[in-house]
């Protein structure tokens, strides 16, 4: 790809950019959100049209109308956002829109058959005939391999292939790639994981605000040269955890269990601790904050607020006791993405703070206005529109709102899933900002640096029980894997 | 004298000409065009306002009067000269009349009459003959004597009234035919069944039956075809397709069928001469026809 | 493309009135007279207060089918308790519009706690209340309502309809209400994500039947004017109404993929079904044809809502 150039109504995403892949390369591109990498992945996939440049496939000048086109030249996509039929069975998935069969109806056996061999092929364990519903986001991960796979493919891109997947997942992925590269597909590798890069990837290349920084192969780069180059400056502490010391008890966790899903789980939190959760995907820990925020019914054990046992059990009884939670998911379940930053943040603050029915938009305004610039959120106002804003100010208007009602305790649940260096550091300064002020926060990641380097205490789950915990001296990333992977 | 009079009669011309040659715009409100009856009768209503060379508006109320009123009123609006209406509804009908009369327009009801507001005219099939025709073919097929039952409909409407009361009046003229009973059977095939049961049980002769519709007279054929009673000449009202069909199996001796056609054409006739200053009477019965094999 | 779209959403149904009016007045200027804005005002007033109610549904993602039905029954009801209860006209409204409330309560029940989905819940609502109507009226219409209770309905304050009046003043209302309130907000938010209105602590339940019943009390005051319209209750009123409400909804920008629209819009979604049901019937085009043309506009309106907003419902993320 040479000189391409894509614009949007205001934004120019892709400011000239050069790009090239050599046949069983794995060519990694990085760069903060925004940087324009899904937006180049769009033009190579054919999903959106490049307003100048040019594109060459095995020397020969290429342009597609539409997506198409780029399948049948042989690029395979596997884009962030997992596009599954959820009710469909793994193998209708995999050769969905190519199904042969004779006339109108399918032949499913010939189908599984087929699938089997080729999740076979890729080394998956995988019954093709399960519907993909009561799959675990990794496995379908997998199938959207096996999908793009199923046809002729060259070149393989993948967008944030591993930000749901836990560590044996990803493991598992990146045998795959290494086996696909064998056999002499390239490789377009697209993550906000540098380790990940760094193991897996045979170039980087970096970019930022659209434009093409610089590449070179792994051996010559090193983590902090890439982060610099992402992030255009130096970033000097990632984590800026001070030392707070512990005050009293904000919230006791005894004997909690819910059937099937988490044992007798007992934990504490005190005002000014981060406490930071560690587990594989579907160890339980977003199950468990979910129990502690009400969401979920529980059938052993209590919950202990401030010293008072909760008797009553749903979101709004937790945020009146001055728990709040932010949820895993931001799109899903942390946003109105069609409405305003100022009713995205005010929503909750409302009902406490304002008497009477009526809303005063100027208190509204006001207070988006001071979250607006005590959390940085770059927007063009309170009235735009949530969706319009990027990754990580997105969880910044999440936070705010959690902010909002000054809760005592706050679950975060994966708080930098998906955002860029420069917010992710923005926000933890801001978490060490809130415990310094007292509030006791209770962290769940899955990224290991993020749980070592943020919190005073982490505790690691595994199949529902805690399995392990230190203090923050204690923790290492070798020794908490092991608790958490039970290897 | 003579100059003065030529002078007023010119005046005259020239004033009235223009009156006599301005076009009528007629505006009409049928209650649904989805019934073939009504149909017919806009057709009818269409062929005549063709021959005047006038202009004819129709909506289509489509059995709602919710519409029917905003018809009326869009037709108001239009300044239409005159407005016939074939109701949804009796009473819904009134407050559009009323609006119509604030607006000085002539409003003619079809078929259906309207419970309020000044309604010049109603033009709608005259049931009074309609049960004379009857009673007077069922005298001559009976041989001018015989034992006949009546089958009365609803009492109270306008229907079973007119319709008993032609039928009656020519029926007593006959010395030697008798009703031997008269029973109601609310316009219900399935009572009509049920009541003709009970009168065959009771009455061991009946040459003749007269109902007030069909659907009891064809109620009346099930009950003696069941009960294995013969010769007895049937004579029903409204010329439905299952009346039709059986008039033709010979099952049904006749049936009174009502002139939509004519009624149409009637009502932009009449609407007209109004229009043209005629005075019009309050009822204007159209003719009926009797349906025979 | 995007910002077009942006604008296109906000005044397109404005700019789709304002061709309606100016192609039907080609063919007869007189639509544009006062007079007849205030005909399809009174013509159209009705389905707009209904369309009110169903705004307030659609925001939610939800739809409600038996606005209709419950118009006749309400309808019928007040008549009923006017006239063969004898109670004097502001208790047989009061009455008439909690048994609309009931049957939006039913709605929402069905959709909040019985987990059915809003088109199956409120059809069968639908039937429900067009039944309960022919039993209380036995299929004849209810007539001799007071001229009091009749009053609202058809009269005109000078030029200007009673029910128009009602109309603007509802809107009003509804604007503060779904503006200016956290209730409103509310709305807003459920139907742009519901899981993230109960994870911010929020009764999502509480909101989402109340919609319904707002809509069941919009439409039992459109049932009552009716009856006032036609001096009498129909049993076989409001039948189909629910497309010309939804369609009025739609077409005012209120998407019916929940959380964006408004009321004001709605307004004039009213209009270009009142114009376009008025001036078809001026310019004198065969009622057969009448009802191809409006079908047309309804699915036209609907593709164009989804080619509009469902984009972005779909293809939530437009970031990286």
């Amino acid at each position: 790809m040479k000189g391409v150039h894509k614009y949007y109504p205001g934004v120019h995403a892709l400011k000239g950019i050069g790009f090239s892949l050599e046949k069983g390369e794995v060519h990694a591109l990085v760069g903060e959100n925004g940087a324009g990498k899904s937006t180049l992945i769009k033009v190579l996939g054919g999903v959106v049209q490049p307003d100048e440049g040019s594109l060459e496939i095995a020397g020969k000048k290429a342009s597609w109308k539409g997506p198409g086109d780029a399948i049948s030249a042989g690029i395979g996509i596997i884009h962030q956002e997992l596009s599954l039929a959820s009710h469909l069975t793994v193998a209708q998935n995999i050769y969905l829109g190519k199904e042969g069969g004779r006339g109108l109806f399918v032949d499913l056996r010939s189908l599984e058959k087929k699938a089997s061999l080729l999740l076979q092929d890729l080394g998956v364990e995988l019954d093709p005939s399960s519907s993909v519903e009561n799959l675990t986001t990794g496995e379908m991960q997998l199938v959207e391999i096996a999908k793009a796979l199923s046809r002729k493919v060259m070149i393989l891109a993948m967008d944030e292939p591993t930000s749901s997947l836990s560590s044996r997942e990803t493991e598992r992925l990146f045998r795959l790639i290494r086996d696909l590269k064998a056999r002499g597909t390239g490789i377009i590798y697209i993550s906000h994981r540098l380790e990940e890069v760094f193991k897996i990837a045979d170039r980087i290349s970096v970019l930022r605000d659209g434009e093409y920084i610089g590449s070179g192969p792994v051996a010559a780069l090193s983590e902090e040269k890439v982060v610099t180059m992402m992030v255009g400056r130096e970033v000097k502490t990632l984590f800026p955890r001070s030392d707070v010391k512990p005050g009293k008890m904000l919230l006791e966790v005894r004997g909690l269990s819910r059937e099937g899903v988490l044992k007798d789980l007992s934990l504490f939190l005190r005002e000014g601790e981060i406490l930071g959760l560690f587990g594989l995907v579907g160890s339980g820990r977003s199950e468990l904050a979910r129990c502690i925020f009400g969401l979920d019914p529980f059938q052993k054990g209590e919950i202990v607020v401030n010293g008072k046992t909760m008797k009553i059990f749903s979101p709004a009884s937790s945020m009146k006791k001055g728990i709040f939670l932010v949820p895993e998911d931001r799109k899903l379940q942390g946003l109105f993405l069609n409405l305003d930053v100022k009713t995205n943040i005010s929503i909750v603050h409302v009902l406490r703070k304002i008497r009477g029915m009526l809303i005063r938009s100027s208190e509204e305004k006001k207070l988006a206005d001071e979250y607006i610039g005590k959390l940085d959120i770059k927007c063009t106002g309170p009235d735009e529109e949530v969706r319009h804003l990027s990754g990580g100010n997105q969880q910044k208007v999440v936070l705010a709102r959690a902010l909002s009602v000054s809760p005592g305790v706050l679950i975060l649940d994966e708080p930098t899933r998906g955002i860029d260096v420069g917010a992710k550091a923005e926000i933890h300064r801001l978490m060490d900002e809130l415990s310094r002020q007292g509030m006791g926060i209770l962290m769940i990641s899955s990224e290991l640096p993020e749980v070592l380097g943020m919190s005073d205490r982490i505790m690691v789950m595994k199949d529902g029980t805690f399995s392990a915990s230190f203090a923050r001296e204690e923790g290492n990333s070798e020794r908490i894997m092991i608790a958490a992977a039970g290897a | 004298m003579k100059k003065v009079l030529a002078l007023v009669s010119v005046l005259l011309l020239i004033i009235a000409v223009p009156a006599w040659a301005q076009k009528c715009t007629m505006g009409m409100v049928i209650s649904t065009l989805n019934n073939p009856f009504f149909v017919t009768l806009k057709e009818g209503a269409e062929s005549v306002a063709a021959k005047h060379d006038m202009k004819l508006i129709i909506y289509d109320a489509q059995d709602d009067s919710a519409k029917m009123t905003s018809s009326m009123e869009d037709l108001i609006q239009k300044k239409v000269d005159v407005i016939l209406v074939n109701p949804t509804d009796a009473d819904a009908v009134v407050p559009s009349i009323m609006k119509a009369n604030k607006a000085k327009i002539p409003v003619l009801t079809i078929d259906r009459g309207a419970s309020g507001g000044e309604v010049v005219c109603h033009i709608a099939s005259d049931n009074v003959a309609g049960g004379k025709m009857a009673g007077e073919y069922l005298a001559e097929s009976l041989g001018k004597k015989g034992k006949i039952v009546e089958l009365v409909g609803i009492p109270g409407t306008s229907a079973a009234r007119d319709r008993g009361k032609g039928f009656n009046e020519v029926i007593k003229e006959y010395k030697d035919i008798e009703i031997v009973a008269s029973q109601t059977a609310d316009f219900n095939r399935d009572k009509g069944l049920k009541v003709f049961e009970n009168i065959l049980q009771a009455q061991p002769e009946i040459n003749g039956v007269f109902a007030h519709n069909d659907e009891m007279i064809l109620g009346a054929i099930a009950a003696a075809e069941a009960a294995g009673r013969k010769g007895i000449i049937f004579v029903g009202f409204d010329a439905i397709d299952d009346a039709v069909n059986a008039v033709k199996d010979g099952r049904l001796a006749a049936t009174v069928a009502q002139q939509p056609r004519v009624m149409g054409e009637l009502a932009v006739e009449k609407g007209l001469a109004y229009f043209m200053g005629e005075k019009l009477p309050e009822f204007i019965p159209v003719p009926l026809k009797l349906v025979t094999q | 493309m995007d910002d077009l779209k942006r604008r296109l959403q906000k005044y397109g149904s404005l700019l789709i009135l304002l061709g309606l009016l100016a192609i039907l007045a080609i063919f007869y200027p007189g639509v544009l007279r006062f007079s007849n804005m205030m005909n399809v005002l009174a013509q159209y007033s009705l389905v707009g207060i209904c369309a009110v109610g169903m705004t307030f549904v659609i925001l939610t993602a939800g739809i409600d089918l038996s606005v209709g039905s419950v118009l006749a029954f309400s309808g019928a009801c007040g008549a009923w308790f006017n006239t063969v209860l004898r109670m004097p006209w502001p208790l047989a409204w009061a009455g008439a519009i909690a048994v609309g409330m009931l049957f939006g309560f039913i709605s929402g029940g069905l959709v909040q706690w019985g987990r059915v989905p809003p088109f199956m819940a409120t059809l069968a609502v639908m039937a429900m209340a067009r039944g309960a109507t022919l039993i209380l009226t036995r299929g004849y219409p209810i007539s001799g309502t007071s001229t009091a209770f009749n009053y609202p309905g058809w009269a005109s304050m000078g030029p200007v309809p009673v029910t128009g009046t009602i109309l603007l003043s509802l809107m009003i209302l509804a604007w503060i209400v779904l503006r200016r309130t956290i209730f409103g907000t509310y709305v807003y938010a459920l139907g742009d994500n519901p899981e993230t209105l109960r994870l911010a602590g929020i009764n999502v339940g509480r909101t989402r039947i109340a919609v319904y019943v707002i809509s069941g009390a919009t439409a039992a005051l459109a049932g009552l004017l009716m009856v006032g319209r036609l001096w009498s209750a129909q049993p076989n009123i409001g039948i189909g109404l629910e497309l010309d409400v939804i369609a009025s909804v739609v077409l005012g920008g209120t998407s019916l993929f929940g959380g964006m629209g408004g009321v004001g819009g709605t307004f004039v979604g009213v209009m270009i079904m009142g114009f376009l049901d008025n001036g078809l019937r001026l310019i004198e085009i065969s009622s057969y044809l009448q009802q191809v043309i409006k079908g047309s506009v309804f699915v036209g309106t609907v593709i164009l809502d989804m080619y509009l907003k469902g984009r972005y419902h779909y293809n939530r993320s437009r970031d990286q």
